[in-house]
């Protein structure tokens, strides 16, 4: 660091008085966390402490020197997240982000803690488990033991407790820890999580002294074994870098100012052909998915552009895009392109069964005028319609997947909207 | 390649906003996927990506946001793209970031509800749920495009607002916007360009810089931004808060606090309104129109006046504010106005119809499938 950045001398609050109940095991985990901080000795502008809901949460007060971001209950992580992805890949700061959350909070931000795992971001989690829900009243939580007496469990909790940590483990967290408030190491581990590049988890184990031990026995060594009788560990879990952290992945994938690859190319098109078209036509193409008629709708657009004529283009399919119908709207017109939509098509293009069936739903026929061109495969039984029907064997001449586009072709040969050579080169 | 042409090409709306986001500085994105608006994150994955900007999934709506606003605290500019059900979720964290007046662009591409409602059909039912979405009732600026250019204009100009007015700014088109591609011409692009992010000055000089992360003198007055991991410390918070970030109760400050938030948009309101105006001194019936219908009220305009009724047309391209004096401005001789909007209540007629105070104020709704010229022209006498 350079030398005009004067070294810290505590991130606390100088004699801030702690807004927390007697003996409640969160003005340990604060201090402790100052202690860890002090011990790294990382200038305060790049310490970002972001806080959740809950008595933990008041923890951004009490904090004079770093960053402090307090945000909703459960979602300090999806904020930590955002903040550490934007500095690892947009910026080259280097920040260090803590979270203080609740065991109420973790559980709302279950999935924030395991996303943030899975992507390795330089996140450290002070997760301050005192089994419930202190602020408003001291309710059991998604971490209050088996028997755990509430307001919300008069009679013992029947919940098994979550082990977050395995959970952590399971989210391939390379840093896990499980300690106990009182515990004197407490500052080191947390120094070692914070410094851990990537995502790092301590659950920090605690008394809330004004809900938690009048109607359960847990002073003093109980809820140490209150967690080991739970099949829970304490200690380092884990302390591994066999993953790198997100923000180098990504760089690696993605280097700054790339040059444009051949299928990034521009995909301008060039107006380099005559229209005749005076009026705006609407044409409904419909064949079956995976047929490209909707690349060959594209097609007919392209040219019309060449062309100089304006389009629109409205796809449709069933909501499983690999089965059944695909339905094109194309409108050309020589002018601006008002309303998008096809009242009376001047021209329908049918090359499958279930295009057909698809333009009965929508009661296309009933809709088509004398001038309307209707386009149709030979195979298909001829709708009843007042429209000019024009067959063809598409399907058997070019098969399914050429259908739609050579019944396009036909149609720009029949209408002569713009010379087929345009529709050709497109 | 050299070109000498300014080339056309086919756009869907939702392209046009990645590509207007970019323009604008856009530096973020984070997205989950959801017909209509998926077109948004599947560009915004291609254009940043490949200048090593970041785009990236997220497991859910809410986090897709809550990654932005962390994003743009760290000091970029950022966006994300949802339909009506993602919106839902991602309330809460509209509200964190109006309260920390983090900048931010939400792309809302409306489809049918209510729930997961049509998948995927157009609508314009979320025109309620997208600007009362938060406890108090602050206003949400929100854009309204109708056309790709539109898409890519008001895009621009979306990061320019939530830059200047610190505020998340919302982007509200449908799927018929979204979708549909369109041929573009780009010479009709304006060479728009989205102001900055103003941050403090950082000086590495004497360590940690104070300044009151929520300062202002006057309520409209916006803040300075600084931002995470900057040498001036930040203290954000979505608690009511007073001028330093700090938690407090009901007093004075905080509660100016809470004003300034709606004062510094709403004392803005004139120059925060864009409409395009088709007035006829002589018309009685004035069509007033927003996104997709507004294409169809255009063209029922057109083919009015083609069989002589004289018409005035006023198309909104924003809709909060409520672009009030333009609205008044336009009523003239006017003695009907016909409200269309895709949506069986009349949402948007619900909060202007107060402004007439003596012309008839008629609506032409429906849901599921576009509102057609014809169905607006019945309504024109
Ligand atoms: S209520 Fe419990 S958690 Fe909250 S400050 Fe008091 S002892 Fe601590």
């Amino acid at each position: 660091m350079t030398g005009t950045i004067p070294t810290p001398t505590t991130f606390i609050t100088e004699n801030c008085a702690m807004p927390f109940c007697k003996g409640c095991g969160h003005t340990h985990v604060l201090r402790k966390l100052n202690d860890a901080l002090m011990k790294l000795q990382i200038p305060p502008s790049k310490v970002n402490l972001v806080t959740d809901i809950g008595c933990i949460g008041l923890a951004d007060a009490l904090f004079e020197t770093p960053h402090t971001v307090h945000t909703t209950h459960g979602r300090s992580t999806a904020f930590a997240t955002g903040i550490e992805l934007a500095d690892s890949v947009l910026s080259d700061s280097k920040l260090k982000t803590v979270v203080l959350i609740g065991d109420g909070g973790a559980m709302i931000g279950l999935l924030h803690l395991v996303n943030a795992a899975l992507l390795n971001v330089d996140v450290t989690v002070l997760l301050c488990n005192n089994f419930l829900f202190g602020m408003t009243g001291g309710q059991h939580s998604a971490f209050s033991p088996m028997e755990f007496i509430t307001p919300t469990t008069p009679d013992g909790n029947i919940i098994p407790p979550i082990d977050m940590c395995r959970v952590m483990l399971d989210a391939r967290a390379e840093f896990v820890a499980r300690k106990l408030a009182t515990d004197k190491d407490l500052g080191d581990v947390l120094a070692e999580a914070i410094q851990h590049p990537g995502f790092s988890l301590v659950e920090i184990v605690e008394l809330c002294t004004e809900h938690a031990t009048t109607k359960n026995e847990l002073t003093g060594n109980a809820i140490r074994s209150v967690i080991e009788e739970q099949g829970q560990e304490f200690g380092i879990l884990t302390n591994e870098k066999n993953r790198a952290e997100f923000g180098v992945l990504y760089a690696d994938k993605n280097p700054r100012d790339q040059a444009f690859s051949a299928s990034q190319k521009d995909d301008g098109l060039i107006p380099q052909f005559e229209s005749k078209l005076k009026h705006q036509v609407g044409i409904v193409i419909a064949g079956s998915a995976g047929e490209r008629v909707q690349s060959a709708a594209k097609k007919l657009c392209e040219a019309a552009v060449m062309s100089r004529l304006h389009c629109t283009q409205k796809n449709d399919n069933p909501v499983t895009q690999g089965s059944g119908f695909s339905l094109a709207e194309v409108i050309l017109s020589p002018h601006d392109i008002f309303y998008t939509g096809i009242e009376t098509p001047d021209a329908v293009i049918v090359v499958s069964e279930d295009g057909l069936n698809e333009l009965y739903e929508k009661h296309v026929f009933d809709r088509l005028k004398p001038t309307t061109m209707l386009l149709i495969d030979s195979s298909l039984p001829k709708p009843h319609t007042d429209a000019n029907i024009i067959e063809y064997p598409f399907r058997k001449e070019y098969g399914g997947a050429k259908a739609a586009l050579k019944a396009i072709e036909l149609y720009v040969q029949q209408s002569g909207l713009f010379p087929v050579e345009a529709f050709q080169t497109s | 390649m050299n070109h000498t042409y300014v080339p056309i090409k086919l756009r869907t709306g939702n392209q046009m906003i990645a590509e207007g986001a970019v323009k604008a500085g856009c530096r973020f994105f984070a997205g989950y996927p959801i017909t209509p608006a998926s077109g948004i994150y599947k560009s915004m994955i291609e254009l940043l990506q490949r200048k090593g900007d970041l785009a990236i999934s997220s497991p859910d709506e809410i986090s897709a946001l809550a990654y932005c606003v962390g994003a743009s605290l760290r000091g970029y500019k950022a966006m994300t793209a949802t339909s009506g059900p993602g919106w839902a979720l991602m309330i809460e964290t509209v509200q964190y970031a109006l309260m920390t007046e983090t900048p931010l662009v939400i792309a809302m591409v409306q489809r049918l509800g209510p729930s997961t409602g049509g998948a995927t059909q157009g609508a314009q039912g979320d025109v309620l749920l997208t600007e009362f979405c938060t406890s108090g009732g602050y206003t949400i600026p929100v854009l309204c495009p109708s056309t790709p250019l539109e898409c890519y204009e008001l895009t621009v100009l979306a990061f320019s607002w939530a830059e200047l007015l610190r505020t998340p700014v919302v982007i509200l088109t449908d799927k018929e916007v979204g979708m549909t591609t369109e041929s573009v011409n780009y010479e009709q692009l304006q060479l728009l360009h989205a102001a900055d992010r103003i941050s403090h000055l950082q000086k590495p000089t004497n360590g940690h810089g104070k300044a009151k992360t929520y300062e202002f003198t006057r309520l409209s007055d916006i803040p300075k931004f600084a931002p995470v991991g900057g040498l001036i410390k930040v203290t954000a918070t979505g608690s009511a808060h007073n001028k330093s970030g700090e938690l407090k109760k009901n007093d004075a400050e905080t509660l100016e606090v809470l004003h300034h938030l709606e004062e510094k948009i709403r004392l803005r309101k004139d120059g925060l309104a864009i409409v395009k105006r088709d007035v006829d001194p002589e018309a009685e019936t004035l069509l007033i129109s927003y996104g997709i219908t507004a294409r169809a009220t255009e063209e029922a305009i057109h083919i009015a006046r083609k069989q002589g009724k004289k018409v005035s047309g006023l198309h909104l391209l924003t809709l909060f504010p409520v672009p009030e004096k333009q609205i008044l401005n336009s009523l003239g001789k006017v003695k009907r106005v016909v409200i269309a909007e895709e949506n069986l209540s009349g949402q948007y007629r619900s909060v202007i119809s107060h402004l007439m105070k003596t012309q008839e104020v008629i609506g032409v709704n429906k849901i599921g499938s576009m509102i057609t010229p014809q169905e607006i022209l019945k309504e024109v006498l």
